[in-house]
């Protein structure tokens, strides 16, 4: 007697895909959006137990995140100085590179979010996230590859998991 | 600048005015603007400066700093200090009378409001009691004077003319200082503090030299009390007219600990001596040990002054309680509190921005391979103190001073209280000499 398929449930990897497509929307939207972010130390007058100003009259400093255009880094700065002292990698190419890096994370992540050329745009994160790995491999950043390696690995499960995407357009890419 | 400093009799002197404002709050009943520019005129202060060496110089800068306070005199004894300070006000456009002898200047200078007083320490006394007696308010250097009699007789002077003595161990107005003490050490953060610690450690140094030019007259030199050029410029280091070390550099660190454990120590122990300079009368390194008893119960501390080596972490004082310590400094790269691993948290503090939160310690397996001995205590995690003074070092302390004369504020160092810290260091100069403990009765502090 031949053995009947399996029933195909649909429902668990649907669900499955679109909790992956919105961690990996949400990781590269915010990760984005950071690179736009600089904290800095604020001073203001230290308040007494009454919300007062101290009698003293003393400023404290405060730590404060501040988000801004100007205050825009693709990579942090020591890492790009780092990364320009490496001869393997092309010089011209890292300017324009930290340049992208801040927009592209946003923008593919809002296209993931919102389930647009989904293949494409999972394809793309991994290849920012390849990119991102070489460096680190050649500053001998060992954490900083396995961590890369985790997204890589992610990206490559949603892949393989897109075809029960849903919320989708268009639904083939 | 609207001028109501006629002297004339039957009007009314800028002096008369500013007291009449501060003490009546006659500015509030002014109406018309006119009025009212003369109200703001009257507001400043008019000062002199006596001694313009390096203090003098700092002082100086910091006053110009200040809004509503003029310089109008200065006075030194060596024409080329006297020089070098009319033509830095006269820059500043500040139109001052140069004086060689503040005796001559009490005479002509009738429209002061106060004197800051910053020759060397010998000088203090008889400057300072002066001014006080020509009916002056005094700002003056510490240490207050070289002897115990001169110092108390500053306090009986400012008692009896019933005009401001403002001493400058310049700490006390520090609002770093102020916060660490009133909102950190007072609400109990180190928990019952048991010792103290505080340091100066500096490099050795050559003596001070002089432009040959400007070398003064033997006669000159010795009509104001000094033995020849070199001891005038190096007065510091001979005991007619400082007190060494610990007078010049413990003085300050010494009154940190008489201000935080709220009144004098009970004994003394020290030694110094003579380790390095050859042609010095004073000590050059002394080591100090103090008990006091505070409120909670007994403390110790140990205070050190090298002038040979600036190592050992420089110049700070240092509280150590049950739960914490906080170490502090007029440099902030050298303040940190520090949290005992079973203190209750200091969250509370952390939110009300009193304190902020540690970069963690440095830890690793090797700590704890390496580790001497098992009761060996882990690392504290060092807190940083936000507060941040945006001014010159001095700054606060002059505003004080100020702010006190218009009747705005109550000096944060009266010359009375100057005198309790001063004694502990007059007391710790006598045990070096001494080699014994001496006892310190807490009613001889009181001058
Ligand atoms: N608060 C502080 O942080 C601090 C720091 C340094 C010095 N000081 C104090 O300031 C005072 C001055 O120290 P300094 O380092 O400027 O000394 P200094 O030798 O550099 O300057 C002293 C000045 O006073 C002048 N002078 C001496 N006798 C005089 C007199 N009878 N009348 C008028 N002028 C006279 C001298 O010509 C000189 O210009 C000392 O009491 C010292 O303890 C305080």
């Amino acid at each position: 007697m031949e053995k009947s398929p399996p029933p195909t449930d649909t429902l668990g990897p649907t669900l499955a895909f679109l909790v992956l497509r919105l961690w990996l929307a949400v990781r590269a939207i915010v990760a984005g959006i950071e690179k736009f972010a600089v904290t800095e130390m604020t001073q203001r007058p230290l308040l007494d137990e009454t919300g007062a100003p101290d009698p003293s009259g003393a400023i404290v400093e405060v730590e404060q995140k501040i988000y801004a255009w100007q205050n825009y880094h693709g990579l942090p700065k020591a890492l790009s100085l780092k990364l320009a002292e490496e001869p393997l990698l092309p010089k011209f190419l890292l300017e324009p590179f930290a340049a992208c890096l801040g927009w592209a994370l946003i923008v593919l992540g809002a296209m993931l979010l919102f389930g647009l050329f989904t293949r494409i745009t999972l394809a793309l994160q991994g290849l920012i996230y390849v990119m991102l790995t070489i460096g680190l491999i050649l500053l001998n950043q060992n954490d900083g590859v396995a961590w890369l390696g985790i997204h890589v690995g992610l990206i490559a499960l949603a892949l393989y998991l897109a075809r029960y995407n849903v919320l989708a357009f268009p639904r083939k890419w | 600048m609207v001028d109501v400093g006629s002297t004339k009799a039957g009007v009314w002197s800028r002096r008369d005015f500013l007291r009449a404002a501060a003490g009546t709050g006659a500015a509030l009943v002014l109406t018309s603007p006119g009025a009212l520019r003369a109200s703001s005129s009257a507001n400043e202060l008019r000062i002199a400066l006596v001694g313009l060496g390096a203090q003098g110089r700092v002082l100086m800068d910091a006053v110009l700093k200040i809004e509503n306070v003029r310089f109008v005199a200065v006075c030194d004894i060596w024409d080329y200090a006297l020089t070098y300070g009319e033509r830095l006000l006269k820059k500043m456009d500040q139109e001052v009378r140069g004086y060689s002898d503040y005796r001559e200047m009490l005479d002509k200078e009738k429209d002061l409001d106060a004197v800051l007083v910053a020759t060397p320490d010998f000088w203090h006394a008889p400057i300072t009691n002066d001014c006080l007696r020509a009916g002056l308010n005094v700002y003056c250097e510490k240490m207050m004077s070289n002897t115990i009699e001169g110092a108390r007789s500053m306090v009986q002077t400012m008692r009896e003319t019933g005009k401001l003595l403002q001493i400058g161990h310049q700490r006390r107005s520090n609002p770093r200082y102020i916060v660490a003490l009133e909102r950190l050490y007072k609400k109990g953060l180190l928990g019952r503090v048991t010792a103290a610690n505080a340091q100066w450690n500096r490099a050795a140094a050559a003596d001070l030299s002089w432009p040959k030019k400007a070398t003064m007259s033997e006669e000159l030199l010795h009509k104001w009390g000094y033995e020849d050029m070199n001891q005038f410029r190096n007065w510091r280091w001979f005991k007619k007219y400082g007190g060494g070390p610990l007078s010049d550099l413990g003085a300050h660190q010494i009154d940190i600990f008489n201000w935080f454990f709220d009144g004098p120590p009970v004994s003394v122990l020290a030694g110094g001596g003579n380790d390095y300079y050859p042609n010095h009368e004073w000590f050059d390194n002394a080591m100090v040990i103090y008990e006091y008893q505070t409120a909670d119960g007994p403390a110790r501390a140990f205070y050190q002054v090298l002038t040979t080596t600036s190592a050992g972490g420089g110049y700070f004082e240092q509280f150590m309680g049950i739960d914490g310590t906080l170490k502090i400094s007029e440099n902030p790269k050298l303040t940190a509190l520090y949290r005992e691993a079973h203190a209750p948290s200091w969250d509370e503090f952390v939110a009300q921005h009193l304190l902020r939160v540690p970069k963690a310690p440095p830890t690793s397996r090797s700590d704890e391979e390496t580790k001497v001995d098992a009761r060996e205590t882990a690392a504290l995690a060092a807190y940083e103190l936000p507060v941040v003074l945006n001014k010159a070092i001095h700054q606060p302390h002059l505003e004080n001073f100020f702010n006190a004369i218009r009747g705005e504020a109550k000096l944060n160092c009266p010359a009375d209280e100057a005198f309790r810290s001063e004694y502990a260091v007059f007391k710790a100069i006598e045990a070096v000499y001494a080699e014994k403990m001496i006892r310190i009765d807490p009613e001889e502090t009181i001058a």
